[in-house]
């Protein structure tokens, strides 16, 4: 009783925080306007992933909304989507080569503003949108096969979308990663093993410099004091991007079997939540979700925000609840859960495959 | 290409051999009386009283002898398959069962890639075999794992009566694709005693697949190219007197696909060749028969220097023995036991394996029996037991009955009844695979029971109809499942029932100018999974399994006049899930072919000319990885043939 007690005023609360906000803005026309859109990654092969929609009041989410505005599927898998200015890319894997391609469309309406493709666009990693005629790409290029899997240099591709094509492509190092800008800077991260972010000058579409750090780096965000997070294996960096130079490692525990990621930042980007994760002995994955303050000395690995692995991590910066994304399997839907900033569950929503990106709007 | 050129060489000099003993052996025929050859060999089918048996007739096979094995299934059964694309993989879901649930003999041989425990029906061109016999539901006691479903039976025939004949076909598709065809059957009189009978057939073929379009419906269609090749060989000795024959057979099969081919570095070969040898011995009621098969798997991507290799050969070694009293001393209610042991030695190097060698023994003992109790019921009761290196599946044991209700001189109504346990021995992948095999696996298992009515009624003369049903149930427990929950690691989880029922009629007549038949099939398949062991197992508890359709219908029909032929045919699939829990799926869709034929004869030699449309309705549909399927397309098929005894 008294959990459906909390969970009503919880609903009538949200309802009330997205009507005032709707109050003070004007939206901007289109049925995504203002919502929450999941990524679903999709079982890889089997070219079926998704993008999922609800506003934030919602019980039941609204599935495969790009299908539904243009009358066909992604038909690939939904690696990830970029959102800013108006514009969403989505990254879309296929099972075979060369048919890879990235999305481009209006994020309010889902309707589909162009397409990209091969050459221009082989194994679409991140999507970064920096204005409303510009934004950036990471690609693998084409890949092999283990052991030797990354055997063509990774680049970033340049879109503009006024004409929705690539103007240049950036050399970088193999497995081009994920990316984010601080300043005029860009760093790109890597999946291939190799020691450092790449750093890109966004005025002249350059690579200028290399932050040496540990294999495999990837770029997080910059928080509230204007720092930079990036982290590669059990090892998180805070970066100051004036100086480009790395201020601080912190550890993140000391079990090499375990590895981290979906890191998020909070609304006020003075606290970080990660996902640790392994798999044990019977080949289950297991793992749980952990949260620290930016300007703590050391990574909190000792009591977890929730005891739970997610596929998907990330904070609403309107409500500050946490989305996190739970995948039974990449054969069956998965679901949303959503939790307060003191570990508390909120709900869950039934989304699609995989989930594991989250965009507020 | 090279490799191409090689081949056709080759099989010539193969051919050449072949024909010059033939002629050798032919010169001398006109001082001997000559016995037809008959092949008897052993069927199967004659021990599975109770259980449903389509055989698809010799019009029909000529028809589809330039097509795969999957399209004759999918337009004649209501066998469901899982199509990666033309030319690509194709697996089969025999009434609401796994693509490891249908056993594919040759000549009595399980032919089921041993690694995967499966088959991929679109390396078995209908030109491969002369008799195919498509076996519904259960009958490992009979056949021997993997024999769930159903089961396929494909076997050689040898040439009827002495002489040779020789043929040539060719077809030409759209899409660039095309397929070459040699074949040559003989028979002949070894000496007074023996006579000779034997066929020899090539086949080539190469889908280029270059369609004129890069998607449909903004669908992609997903670039390949795949090239099959074979070689079937048949020998048959047999004595004047049909007391004892000898038996060789071989078929070696070649296909090679890739995808992607024209990005150099993302293109995937995938190279699948089998070789499949067979020696057989029958006398007295004795049968023996060793076979080799070995069966080679290697794929690659980019430059294709690198494969993983897969190579598993098998040699399998059976005795049987059949008697036949007659009980009650009506020679008309006859009893046969079968009674039979095979051994099997595995070998296999596959990359990926816990160790590089894995060997395995497996052996067999089984008795059949059939009683033909008075002219109108038959029984057969059959038990098997497997024997697998460290584990053995259950004692198998069925009962089958059928009997003639009515029988009247319009109309006949037969029914049919049988209830069979199942199992099945896990692949080697399922056991062997690092890290995801599990060497711990338990054979599944389960029962499946079914009853069916056939009626026949002749309401004139001329014309002939005949209708079936059939009603199942089948309960497989210890279900193999590569548990997505655990990062595909195969555990014996769950419990599968599907229950279905089955409808087929067909009607033939013939006027003095006009022949029409037609054949219509319905099923209707709900297989579920009904075992929950996590929480999240709860959302596909009772769930459809994937890929497999509720509903499927077929319908063939024809009209001749003459020598002139029109056949239409259609099939037709309901929705089939991709997940577990029925929240994605491939809409259904109806597929239709016309097929328009014609025979010319001139003395010895015979032309046969195909025009065949496909997809005639330009239907659009998916496949598995949800690219387009191709719209409509053409093929043109000649077949020339020279027979050295005129009709």
């Amino acid at each position: 009783m008294k959990k459906q007690l909390t969970r009503f005023l919880a609903v009538v609360l949200l309802t009330s925080a997205v009507w005032s906000c709707r109050e003070r803005e004007t939206l901007p026309d289109g049925d995504y306007a203002r919502g929450v859109l999941v990524v679903n990654e999709g079982l890889w092969g089997s070219n079926n992933g998704s993008i999922s929609f609800f506003k934030r009041e919602d019980r039941e989410a609204q599935l495969d909304v790009f299908e539904k505005e243009n009358g066909i599927s992604l038909n690939g898998g939904a690696q990830s989507l970029a959102e800013g200015h108006g514009h969403a890319l989505i990254m879309v894997d296929l099972r075979n080569a060369g048919l890879d391609k990235v999305e481009i469309v209006n994020s309010n309406t889902f309707k589909r503003i162009g397409t990209l493709t091969a050459p221009d666009i082989e194994n679409p990693r991140y999507g970064l949108v920096v204005s409303e005629t510009k934004a950036y790409v990471t690609c693998w290029g084409t890949t092999g096969t283990f052991p030797n899997f990354y055997i063509n240099p990774g680049y970033v591709a340049v879109v503009d979308l006024t004409t929705q094509r690539v103007t240049k492509k950036i050399p970088v190092a193999k497995g081009a990663e994920r990316l984010v800008a601080a300043g005029q800077r860009l760093y790109v991260g890597n999946a291939a093993e190799v020691s450092g972010l790449t750093v890109i000058n966004m005025a002249t579409d350059e690579v200028v410099s290399t932050l040496t750090t540990a294999a495999s780096p990837n770029p997080i965000g910059v928080d509230a004091d204007n720092k930079l997070w990036a982290y590669a294996g059990l090892n998180l960096y805070k970066i100051n991007p004036s100086s480009g130079t790395i201020e601080s490692t912190l550890p993140i525990g000391n079990n090499p079997t375990k590895s981290a990621g979906s890191f998020a930042f909070s609304p006020d980007r003075r606290t970080l939540y990660f996902v640790l994760s392994a798999y044990d002995a019977n080949w289950n994955a297991i793992g749980e979700t952990y949260q620290f303050a930016t300007n703590a000395t050391q990574v909190n690995v000792s009591t977890p925000f929730v005891r739970r692995l997610f596929s998907g991590l990330a904070v609403d910066p309107m409500q500050g609840l946490i989305y996190a994304g739970v995948t039974p399997s990449y054969a069956q839907s998965g679901y949303v859960v959503r939790y307060r900033p003191d570990g508390s569950l909120v709900d869950s929503i039934r989304a699609e495959i995989g989930p594991k990106e989250f965009i507020f709007k | 290409m090279v490799n191409s050129r090689l081949f056709w060489w080759g099989s010539a000099g193969w051919l050449a051999c072949s024909l010059a003993t033939v002629q050798h052996v032919q010169a001398q025929r006109d001082t001997v009386s000559l016995a037809p050859v008959t092949v008897r060999g052993f069927a199967p089918e004659r021990f599975m009283a109770g259980l449903k048996v389509q055989v698809p007739d010799s019009a029909t096979l000529q028809q589809f002898r330039f097509q795969n094995i999957t399209d004759l299934l999918a337009f004649q059964t209501p066998l469901a398959f899982r199509n990666y694309g033309p030319g690509q993989l194709a697996t089969a879901s025999f009434r609401g069962t796994s693509s490891n649930h249908t056993a594919v003999l040759w000549n009595g041989l399980n032919i089921n890639q041993p690694n995967l425990g499966q088959t991929d029906f679109s390396t078995i061109p209908v030109a491969s075999f002369d008799r195919l016999a498509v076996q519904y539901g259960t009958s490992a006691s009979v056949v021997g794992t993997d024999a769930v479903g159903g089961s396929l039976l494909l076997s050689s025939a040898a040439r009827q009566s002495p002489g040779l004949s020789l043929s040539a076909g060719r077809q030409q598709g759209s899409f660039h694709n095309y397929q070459n065809q040699l074949a040559a059957n003989y028979a002949t009189p070894l000496g007074e005693k023996w006579n000779f009978a034997g066929k020899t057939a090539l086949y080539d073929g190469r889908m280029n697949n270059k369609y004129p379009y890069r998607e449909r419906q903004n669908y992609l269609l997903n670039p390949s190219e795949s090239e099959q090749r074979g070689l079937v060989q048949d020998l048959f000795f047999q004595d004047a007197g049909q007391r004892q024959q000898w038996s060789a057979h071989l078929w070696l099969t070649d296909n090679q696909l890739i995808l992607a081919p024209a990005n150099l570095g993302g293109r995937e070969l995938t190279r699948t060749q089998s070789y499949r040898s067979m020696l057989q011995y029958e006398a007295l009621g004795w049968t023996a028969r060793t076979a080799w098969t070995r069966d080679l798997i290697d794929y690659g991507k980019g430059d294709f220097t690198y494969l993983e290799h897969t190579e598993t050969d098998r040699f399998a070694t059976r005795l049987e023995k059949e008697f036949t009293r007659y009980l009650g001393r009506r020679q008309s209610t006859p009893w046969s036991v079968r009674v039979g042991g095979e051994v099997a030695h595995y070998r296999t190097r596959t990359d990926g394996y816990v160790e590089p060698l894995i060997t395995e023994n497996r052996a067999d003992l089984f008795v059949l029996s059939r009683w033909q109790a008075t002219d109108r019921w038959l029984v057969s009761a059959n038990l098997r037991q497997a024997f697998v290196t460290r584990f053995n599946p259950p004692l198998t044991p069925s009962v089958g009955t059928e009997y003639l209700w009515l029988r009247r001189p319009t109309y006949t109504l037969a029914a049919k009844a049988s209830v069979g346990r199942n199992y099945r021995v896990p692949t080697l992948n399922e056991r062997y695979w690092l890290n995801l095999g599990n060497p711990n696996l338990r054979p599944e298992h389960g029962w499946n029971k079914e009853a069916g009515l056939e009626a026949k009624w002749v309401p004139a003369p001329a014309q002939q109809l005949t209708a079936s049903l059939t009603a199942y149930h089948n309960r497989v427990d210890d279900w193999t499942y590569w548990n997505p929950e655990r990062n595909y690691y195969v555990e014996n989880l769950q419990l599968v029932v599907a229950r279905g029922l089955e409808a087929q009629s067909t009607w033939q007549g013939t006027w003095q100018r006009w022949q029409a038949g037609s054949q219509l099939g319905y099923a209707w398949v709900r297989s579920s999974q009904e075992r929950a062991y996590t929480a999240y197992a709860q959302d596909i508890l009772g769930k459809q399994l994937m890929h497999v359709p509720v509903h499927t219908g077929t319908f063939n029909a024809y009209v001749q006049r003459g020598r002139l032929r029109l056949t239409g045919r259609a099939q037709a699939v309901s929705r089939r899930y991709t997940t577990f829990d029925n929240s994605k799926y491939l809409a259904g869709f109806v597929l239709a072919d016309v097929l328009a034929e014609t025979t010319l004869h001139a003395h010895h030699w015979q032309g046969r000319l195909q025009a065949q449309v496909h997809n005639v309705l330009n239907t659009f549909y998916l496949n598995v990885n949800r690219y387009a399927m191709p719209g409509r397309s053409f093929s043109f098929n000649l077949l020339i043939t020279y027979n050295s005894k005129t009709k």
